[in-house]
């Protein structure tokens, strides 16, 4: 039986996309890398032609070359960032959004190669200039979110424990509940640390400080410090209350970090998003500002 | 007296629990310690905070027992008297007491406590970037608006609303902010037109036109008519017309546009001249397709150039050029006798009479006659009174201390100063001797009524083949001599630049000190310029050379009008075309 019917073909290409979802393949491996394929021989024919064609007095953006690479570039960027719109509707098939996706991505890349080559390498201090500048931040912040996607999930679960989001919070909640009680009986001045660390909100911090992570000093860690200090061993009627306190603002402090360091590998891994969406949003408004004044000034 | 504490708390579904306690005392107490009458389990209370004791006529006296404070009906106090009928609530951190008055007379004291509010802890959100960043759409909108706006609408917007369009607009009637659409600077030659981009870019989505440039390039000779370029271009091939075929849908001119070969925004510097492939597509095998062409194929200097040909007079007199080839064996008619070998000898009596001269001291070289021209390129033409007459007298009568010389260039005044030349009376040969017949002719007295025959013959003679004028001119037969012509240019399609060749012996390329002949064409040959000059791609030659290091695709008079017959000045025996200081 050299062929196959029509029938066992469609029950054959079902049973294959069964076995990739199944088997988790990621989007950059998709159909063993046939988008990388397909954007690797593209990248190359567009080297070896760029080389091969002769343009007087010297290769630039108003060549034959460089408007065919041009209009590429151009049709390219537009459906790259079509997924913003196609993403929102998954559909299986060989049009799956994992197959956008890694074709996504690969083509992507080499827009690098296409764009910088419709250049000719001559850049300047304008529109068109800026348009492969804000070409190559996307592609460049792209290319940064593939990388953390692949290695920062791992240290999100590692991090994680076991517990849920809900469950760090509950924690956190739980832990401020027993010390606002444990701290009835300190002086006026301890509790004044016990408030400030209880008014501490961990997710009200600046952009900055969600990069920073875990470890830095705060109220809670205040706290601790000064109700540490010098008592451990003091013959203090309240050391009960105290050790309790301390006790306390130490799993508080280190719940706080679960949480923050939650946060940082959140943010490495989000804050491409904020750097790929509005790039690619201005880029193609840069990108339609250098085509119109191209043809304005024609 | 009796304090009825109320106190009310909310269970977790929010239902209201509410406990009654009475505490027979003039003094409540109140504070976080649990010692304390009212417990406060607040932590921003004292231990201690405050104590409410009753006074006169049933009045409540509220004191801070610390130095913290406490809120009464929203002041801050330390110490109050209050009226419980009339009502009051005391807020202490998160806590409020209300006083109020029972019927039975006994003081209520109701305990609420509000809930804590620790951040936003159910939203999990709270972990996302998203919560600290500004909103990604917010700052796409403004990325959208501000390069539209910069990029696009300011230029699109001043350049449809000034008035005056025309080109090279100045002010208010410049488009704004367009040099962003520049793709790169311009050549140096069109440098003052940087900021002026309209005044090439005249129409919107209209390519540059040529009218556009020859309103600034008014004398460019045109190279061929389009149908002539055409034709010696032959058919395009299919990838070629398809790409033209593509252009002229976004409306190119063509391939015979100017922009076709000169593009702009390359980057400051000169505008590069055409490649060797340029001129070489055409010529190269040109008279297959342009049957009717003079010119010969071309397509490499070092390998395929026709033999150089110079425009010269090729007829004694005759005031028509005509081209000749330079094999080496080409003559002109320039109407001199001038043997160049006798007056570059270093040993003749030429040179002889030159080491007595002050003006040269030594035997003659080419430069004592051949001045070049201010720029260098050229030659001026050799002029009889600076150059020849130094040796070649034209002096004919001495009055007293001083020399009559024949006027050069104008034969008629020449005649009149040799027949008026013994008219004038003057001394004796001899003197003191007396010797009789002084009035005969030759005598003292004499007076020659008759007319002047041996002047005549004077003026015949020195017209004469061995005459003075004869020494250097060819005489015509008629009285006259044949005209002189001097040209400092010979090529009609090339040019040549002496100063770039400044390094070389004048002998390397004219044989001078050999033509024994003015006939001779001291012109080189195509072979000795391929010494040197070699074609583009010619790596081994001293100096590759494309096409346009001699011709110009426009030169500013192609049509030849340089070319056509030319007169000498009727005053004048040479025809002097580039007279020395702009003046003749």
């Amino acid at each position: 039986m050299a062929t196959l019917s029509p029938r066992d073909r469609d029950a054959g290409y079902a049973e294959i996309e069964q076995r990739r979802s199944a088997s988790h393949e990621s989007f950059l491996a998709h159909r063993a890398y046939f988008w990388a394929r397909v954007a690797g021989f593209a990248s190359l024919f567009v080297i070896i032609t760029y080389l091969l064609v002769d343009v007087e007095p010297r290769h630039n953006g108003g060549s034959w070359y460089g408007y065919t690479l041009g209009t590429i570039g151009a049709g390219l960027i537009v459906w790259l960032a079509w997924l913003g719109i196609r993403k929102r509707r998954p559909t299986p098939g060989s049009w799956s959004l994992k197959a956008w996706t890694s074709a996504h991505v690969y083509l992507g890349l080499s827009l690098v190669i296409v764009g910088t080559l419709h250049t000719g390498f001559q850049l300047g201090w304008n529109v068109h200039t800026l348009a492969w500048v804000l070409m190559m931040l996307v592609i460049i912040s792209g290319a940064y979110g593939i990388t953390v996607y692949a290695s920062l999930p791992q240290r999100l679960s590692e991090n994680r424990r076991e517990m849920t989001r809900e469950q760090m919070i509950e924690s956190l909640a739980t832990i401020d509940k027993q010390l606002e009680a444990a701290a009835q009986p300190l002086t006026r001045e301890d509790a004044d640390m016990v408030i400030a660390a209880l008014e501490q909100d961990v997710f009200a911090s600046g952009i900055r400080a969600r990069f920073a992570g875990a470890g830095r000093s705060d109220a809670t860690r205040r706290a601790l410090e000064h109700i540490s200090t010098g008592r451990a061993y003091d013959d203090d009627p309240d050391d009960l209350a105290q050790r309790k306190v301390r006790a306390l603002l130490g799993k508080r402090a280190a719940q706080i970090d679960q949480i923050r360091r939650q946060m940082q590998t959140k943010a490495l891994l989000e804050i491409w998003l904020y750097i790929h969406v509005p790039l690619t949003i201005a880029l193609l408004a840069a990108l339609t500002a250098h085509i119109v004044s191209v043809f304005y000034y024609w | 007296m009796t304090f009825l504490i109320r106190t009310i708390d909310h269970t977790a579904t929010g239902r209201e629990i509410v406990r009654d306690r009475s505490i027979e005392s003039d003094r409540l107490s109140i504070g976080r310690a649990t010692t304390n009458d009212v417990v406060v389990a607040d932590l921003a209370v004292e231990q201690h905070h405050v104590s409410v004791s009753t006074g006169d006529r049933g009045q409540l006296s509220i004191e801070a027992i610390g130095s913290r404070d406490f809120t009464l009906d929203g002041h801050r106090q330390t110490s109050v008297t209050l009226d419980p009928a009339r009502g009051g609530a005391l807020t202490l951190g998160l806590y409020t007491l209300t006083f109020g008055r029972e019927p039975d007379g006994k003081t209520l004291v109701t305990v609420t406590q509000e809930e804590r509010e620790f951040g936003n802890r159910d939203a999990i959100r709270g972990f996302d970037l998203a919560s600290a960043m500004p909103s990604k759409r917010a700052a796409a909108w403004i990325g959208v608006l501000v390069i539209l706006g910069a990029f696009l609408v300011v230029p699109i917007w001043s350049s449809l609303a000034r008035e005056d369009k025309q080109a090279g607009a100045d002010g208010i009637d410049q488009v704004a902010w367009d040099s962003s659409w520049s793709t790169g600077k311009l050549s140096l030659a069109h440098h003052s037109l940087e900021n002026n981009c309209e005044a090439c870019h005249v129409e919107p989505f209209v390519s540059v036109r040529d009218e556009t440039c020859l309103s600034c390039h008014d004398d460019i000779g045109n190279h061929a008519d389009r149908p002539r370029l055409a034709t010696s271009r032959g058919p395009m091939s299919t990838g070629e017309a398809l790409l033209w075929q593509v252009a002229e849908t976004f409306g190119k001119e063509g391939p015979e546009a100017c922009t076709t070969c000169h593009t702009e925004h390359e980057g400051a510097g000169r505008m590069e001249p055409a490649a060797e492939q340029f001129c070489s597509s055409c010529h190269e095998d040109m008279d297959a397709r342009l049957t009717d062409t003079a010119l010969g194929n071309a397509h490499d200097f070092g390998t395929a150039h026709p033999e150089l040909q110079a425009l010269v007079h090729t007829a004694l007199g005759d005031d028509r050029r005509s081209r000749v080839m330079l094999d080496g064996k080409a003559r002109e008619q320039n109407g001199l006798r001038f043997p160049h070998a006798m007056h570059l000898s270093a040993t003749n009596g030429v040179a002889r009479m030159a080491d007595t001269l002050p003006a040269y001291g030594e035997a003659l070289v080419c430069s004592d006659c051949h001045l070049p021209t201010d720029d260098r390129n050229g030659f001026l033409p050799v002029e009889m009174e600076s150059s020849c007459e130094s040796c070649h007298s034209l002096v004919y009568d001495k009055v007293g201390s001083t020399f009559r010389s024949l006027r050069h260039g104008d034969v008629a005044q020449m005649r009149a100063d040799l027949m008026a030349m013994d008219r004038a009376p003057r001394r004796p040969v001899t003197q003191g001797l007396r010797r009789p017949g002084e009035f005969k002719r030759g005598g003292r007295y004499f007076q020659d009524f008759g007319r002047p025959a041996r002047n005549y013959t004077a003026v015949a003679q020195a017209l004469s083949d061995q005459g003075v004028c004869g020494e250097c001119h060819i005489p015509s037969g008629d009285g006259g001599v044949m005209p002189v012509f001097q040209h400092s240019d010979y090529f009609l399609n090339a040019r040549f630049d002496h100063e770039a060749h400044e390094q070389e012996d004048c002998t390397t390329c004219h044989a001078a000190d050999q033509s024994d002949s003015a006939t001779d064409l001291l012109m080189p040959t195509l072979a000795s310029c391929r010494e040197c000059h070699g074609g583009a791609e010619a790596v081994q030659a001293e100096v590759p050379s494309t096409c346009a290091m001699c011709h110009s695709y426009h030169p500013p008079n192609f049509g030849r009008g340089g070319d056509g017959p030319q007169s000498p000045a009727p005053d004048r025996v040479a025809h002097v075309l580039r007279p020395r200081g702009g003046a003749e």
